[in-house]
């Protein structure tokens, strides 16, 4: 087991290099770099002296290997840098924005569960019955709607009924948590309606399998309650994948983001990715790159080892 | 397993209630439509669709790029019968315009992305060794990458427009087919017809692609129309975020990037009709292609 675990950890290591080096790579063959957008973008003639001057205040002129190496090893310093947009440090960039951004992201998974795992259960205890189909057109449903059109439909549904837009400015769940509630239930839904489409089918499907199990006839058979087979017996199990799904689609949720933080105007991470690509910002666009990737690699290995932790039937080699 | 054996049974004596003396594709048709009535429905909304954008010229009531500034926001009505935009151009020709941007960028980004895609996944088991070790740390690189970050990125690198978003939708999907078809693929090489063409000196390419690519179609059509859906969606996503297709071009994210929040109130109109137009189209896709994807493979794992 130990040994597995070193193992898989250390098989993260050439991926998040292959991301880091595709992202350096591709941000360079952008066309037009950071320096020619922001200082001849508004159409002023710059001599090419002061561009080659901005350029080497920002590294650019280094060969792209010496590029390369000054940012990996600042990452592994936990340096990030500065954005070279705003001069000002990454890590605070990201800070101010990672709180709202990760309230949504945390409460579209809750939505996302309240839904599928009693959805997903109800649809497998009534296979094939009308109940059934309507949970599957539900889900699939989720799946087919844009989150930002749901977004726009919330926000026009708040405006007709309520006279009320959620508001643009932030408010801190330790100023006002109630107004901070408020203001990110309603991405969070048109995130995690999306969201619980893949979990509901999967809940459905590993319910139903679980539902054939020996145990759960042994159950029956000893005269337990429904209920309880059903929660105890079944649900317990039928879980494990549902995990899975729950655990990889959290780490891409900031791709739901890009989008839906747009409607809502909120900012955060999803929109200063927008941003950072549109400015040619190479430093913050890879930094948040690879942050996404850290994520999404780390929780497939935590998902890897819970499994094992949660199903005792699974031997790692 | 037993819920799905006994479906399985179920669904074949449905099938043989189908009516003979016809041609053996509307047999086929027809034994579909009766064991999946959902993935048929979602059929019926593509093959609509894809009528509605061949005759957009004979439906839409007018001119999608007609600008008329004395008509504004105007609200449905006997003229307009979906109202109009900003731009006073009449939203249901918009919409009808539409649905040819959503299918050729929807057909050519899942067709490119699931080709090349297949390729890899059967280079990547036929050859073995370093070269599936290779593609598959480079397949594992581009899978870590959400797909719209993925998508944004490569647009970033082409530019706006039709065919460079075809592309930005089509790489982040090469991947996920390449996975699946892998998969596929490993078995099929150690079957004994690969091994025979291989005793009979055939080249790698003749066996990769006449033998083994026509064997791994049932899981390349379940990734294809299980694409086709998402790249809709990810095209209205890109150009709602305006680095997808460009105005004036009629594309149903592109409406609702003008009318999202700003005319909420005065003009519902203009974030209403769009985006059921991408939702019935992708819904569509995403019932049919599920359907198909039980009947094709039961037992694969394509998800």
């Amino acid at each position: 087991m130990q040994r597995y675990i070193i193992k898989r950890f250390l098989l993260m290591i050439p991926t998040l290099l292959g991301v880091a080096v595709f992202i350096f790579l591709l941000m360079r063959v952008i066309p037009g770099d950071i320096v020619e957008l922001r200082l001849t973008s508004e159409g002023g003639f710059v001599t090419e002296e002061v561009l080659a001057t901005e350029r080497a205040r920002l590294g650019l002129d280094k060969p792209l290997w010496q590029q390369f190496v000054n940012w990996i090893w600042g990452i592994v310093r936990l340096d990030f840098g500065t954005s070279m947009w705003t001069g000002r440090p990454i890590s605070h960039e990201i800070g101010i924005r990672l709180q709202l951004s990760l309230e949504v992201a945390i409460l579209a998974t809750v939505v996302a569960i309240l839904i599928a795992i009693p959805l997903g259960t109800l649809a497998a205890l009534k296979q094939d019955t009308w109940v059934d189909y309507a949970v599957r057109v539900f889900s699939i449903a989720g799946l087919s709607m844009p989150s930002f059109w749901l977004g726009i439909l919330i926000i026009l549904f708040l405006l007709i009924f309520f006279q009320w837009v959620p508001p643009m400015i932030y408010t801190p769940i330790w100023v006002d948590p109630w107004a901070n509630f408020s203001q990110i239930v309603w991405p969070a839904v048109a995130v995690g309606y999306r969201y619980s489409a893949v979990s509901t089918r999967m809940m459905r499907s590993s319910t139903l399998e679980v539902l054939r199990e020996d145990y759960v006839r042994t159950a029956r058979a000893k005269g337990l309650w429904e209920k309880v087979v059903i929660t105890r017996h079944a649900m317990k199990n039928a879980l494990l994948p549902v995990i899975t799904v729950i655990g990889l689609e959290f780490a891409f949720l900031i791709g739901g983001l890009v989008v839906t933080e747009q409607v809502f105007n909120l900012n955060g991470l999803g929109k200063l990715f927008v941003q950072s690509i549109a400015q040619r910002d190479y430093t913050m666009t890879q930094t948040l790159v690879l942050l996404v990737a850290v994520t999404f690699v780390l929780v497939n290995f935590v998902i890897d080892i819970l499994y094992g932790w949660l199903d005792p039937r699974i031997h790692y080699q | 397993m037993g819920a799905s054996q006994t479906r399985v049974e179920t669904a074949a004596a449905v099938g043989r209630r189908v009516p003979t003396g016809l041609p053996m594709w509307l047999q086929a048709v027809v034994r579909f439509a009766r064991q999946k009535p959902l993935g048929a429905w979602g059929a019926a909304v593509v093959v609509v669709m894809v009528l509605v954008a061949i005759g957009a010229d004979y439906l839409a009531p007018y001119d999608p790029l007609k600008t008329r500034y004395h008509l504004m926001m105007q609200a449905p009505g006997a003229k307009f019968w979906l109202g109009t935009d900003t731009y006073g151009r009449d939203i249901l020709s918009r919409i009808i315009y539409g649905s040819r941007t959503a299918l050729l960028v929807g057909f050519s980004a899942s067709i490119f992305g699931a080709t090349v895609g297949a390729i890899m996944g059967v280079m990547s088991a036929y050859f073995g060794g370093k070269t599936d070790l290779v593609i598959q740390r480079v397949m594992d690189v581009l899978l870590s990458f959400p797909l719209i970050v993925l998508a944004l990125a490569v647009v970033a690198v082409l530019g706006t427009g039709v065919e460079n978003v075809i592309i930005a939708i089509a790489v982040p999907m090469v991947p996920r087919c390449a996975r699946v078809v892998r998969a596929s693929a490993l078995a099929i090489r150690e079957t004994p017809y690969v091994e025979a063409a291989r005793a009979m000196g055939f080249s790698h390419m003749r066996i990769m692609f006449r033998h083994m690519l026509p064997n791994v179609v049932a899981p390349y059509l379940i990734m294809l129309t299980a694409f086709l859906g998402q790249a809709i969606l990810l095209e209205a996503s890109l150009s709602f975020l305006g680095l997808g297709v460009t105005e004036p071009t009629a594309a149903w994210g592109l409406m609702l990037k003008g009318a999202a929040v700003e005319f909420a109130e005065r003009a519902p109109w203009m974030g209403i009709f769009p985006g059921l137009a991408i939702s019935a189209a992708v819904f569509g896709f995403n019932l049919f292609g599920d359907s198909l994807r039980d009947v094709l493979d039961p037992k694969l794992r394509t998800s």
